[in-house]
């Protein structure tokens, strides 16, 4: 899929006043939102929204808005986070080795829900979303080190935060 | 501020802690009821409710009462009556029957924002855990099963002083109370003859540079029999009474523990961790042994060589890398 074709969906988008549009093929996975005037740009919560609305006076878990991916002007993709350790342990995707992991990719998640564990020192930090959104990747592995700072999830923050 | 335990204590309390203070005189009902400013009355009913708990209250005429023998149960009043004024840990003791595990019971006065120090026991529990969901055998009336809720003012990362303040406090009680000799293995099992007699499961609940609650989860095998172990730990688990060959008073270990783990945390708050870090390195049996770190997959097998300053161990490979170690499981190699 290149430009052209996402020019074309944006365009039977336009012409059905379609709003949302999602697709995933092939590991591609794509997602446009119309704004109400046929085209407006949207989806994309400013800074200020971000960390006074979701993220303070508590964030449990670094956040950082990744780069997001606006193809050209009328459409963007909606805000991908990335949730990062909050200190350095081991990383735990289930409460015990048997259980099920607390979340997959494309698991609902939201402010309160724990969504790993790290571990230092025999000391279990349950990590909490903090976010409402939709997990997109796991990017660290079960049972590894993980260092301060470093991406651990992402998440498409649902729209209500935006707003 | 210390008296903050003292006042809270019930009649109960105040009962067992004169009579205990009478120690094997005796103390009339009128000098308690003076003591307690209820009636005479009001004291024998109380007495004849502590026997049906199996208090062993002797009275004679005249004289008065005598504490004979407490049972080998776990009383709130009578733990608070044992410890007497502590400045945060223990002020607030609550204990069970039986439940799930105590550390559960703890999360929910967390979230209810019941204040630090409290401690919730249970002589048994159905779901008590270890490190990622291992259980933990908490048979009914053998071992001590407790949590201990924790609000510290400090950053997430110095959660690993409790860590060491706990195993500190164990050591203390394990060594006044019993003719055992503990140590430490890294991070914070306690051993003893070898094998492992307590183990601390910290739960930790923070936002990213403020601790908002901590779960010290404490489990001790104190009069445990090796038919109550799973035969696939009884290699590596022991009690105090397999390792002794004698029975050992839970309620007076569990107020000495408290009573430890109050004076560490003190030690801590008023900035004298180096004091505990010092004592824990004493402790520790893993230093200069080879050992081999698990973590999910991986192994390393290396020699522990010395702890950093947060409380990590430091790993010597037998590629002479040194590895800082902060996770895993870590079991001692011959």
């Amino acid at each position: 899929m290149d430009l052209k074709d996402i020019k074309a969906i944006v365009d039977l988008m336009r012409k059905n006043t379609i709003s949302e549009f999602e697709m995933e093929k092939e590991g591609f996975k794509i997602k446009l939102k119309r704004g109400q005037n046929g085209g407006a740009v949207q989806g994309y919560p400013d800074e200020s929204t971000l960390s006074n609305a979701s993220l303070a006076p508590s964030a449990s878990a670094m956040l950082a808005a990744a780069s997001t991916l606006a193809p050209f002007p009328g459409v963007a993709s909606s805000t991908e986070i990335e949730i990062k350790a909050p200190m350095v342990g081991t990383f735990y995707r289930a409460p015990s080795p048997e259980s099920a992991a607390y979340v997959e990719n494309g698991t609902e998640i939201n402010l309160e829900m724990v969504i790993c564990i790290i571990e230092a020192m025999k000391v279990m930090n349950e990590i909490k979303a903090e976010v409402k959104g939709v997990v997109t990747q796991v990017l660290a592995e079960n049972g590894k080190p993980v260092e301060f700072g470093q991406p651990l999830f992402k998440v498409r923050l649902q729209r209500s935060l935006a707003s | 501020m210390s008296n903050a335990g003292k006042s809270k204590m019930s009649m109960d309390a105040q009962i067992l802690s004169a009579l205990r203070a009478a120690g094997p005189g005796t103390i009339s009902g009128g000098e308690l009821a003076q003591k307690l400013g209820i009636s005479r009355a009001a004291i024998w009913a109380r007495i004849e409710e502590m026997r049906s708990l199996g208090y062993d209250i002797e009275a004679t005429p005249h004289l008065g009462y005598r504490l004979a023998r407490a049972p080998d149960v776990l009383h709130a009043d009578d733990l608070l009556s044992r410890l007497g004024a502590v400045e945060v840990i223990g002020r607030d003791i609550r204990v069970f029957q039986q439940t799930t595990s105590t550390s559960d019971v703890v999360e929910k006065l967390a979230r209810d924002g019941v204040e630090e120090g409290a401690v919730v026991f249970a002589e048994s529990q159905t779901r008590g855990r270890g490190r990622l969901g291992r259980p933990w055998v908490s048979p009914a009336g053998k071992g001590l099963w407790f949590s201990v809720l924790l609000r510290p003012d400090i950053r997430p990362q110095a959660t690993t002083q409790l860590v060491v303040a706990a195993a500190v406090a164990l050591t203390r009680a394990i060594r006044s109370q019993t003719s055992c000799q503990p140590e430490i293995k890294w991070p914070n099992d306690i051993l003893v003859g070898g094998k492992k007699v307590a183990g601390i499961l910290t739960e930790l609940n923070a936002e990213l540079d403020q601790v908002k609650y901590v779960i010290l989860g404490i489990g001790i095998d104190v009069n445990l029999d090796t038919g109550d172990f799973p035969a696939e730990v009884r290699r590596s688990a022991t009690s105090l009474k397999i390792e002794t060959g004698e029975s050992w008073d839970r309620a007076a270990l569990a107020a000495a523990v408290l009573r430890e783990l109050d004076q560490a945390y003190t030690r801590i708050k008023t900035g004298q961790f180096a004091v505990l870090a010092e004592e824990w390195e004493r402790q520790c049996v893993t230093l200069n042994r080879r050992v081999a770190v698990r973590s999910g997959a991986q192994v390393i097998h290396g020699r522990a060589e010395s702890l950093d300053s947060e409380g990590a161990l430091l790993v010597r490979t037998q590629h002479g890398r040194l590895e800082q170690v902060i996770g895993g499981d870590v079991t001692l190699e011959k």
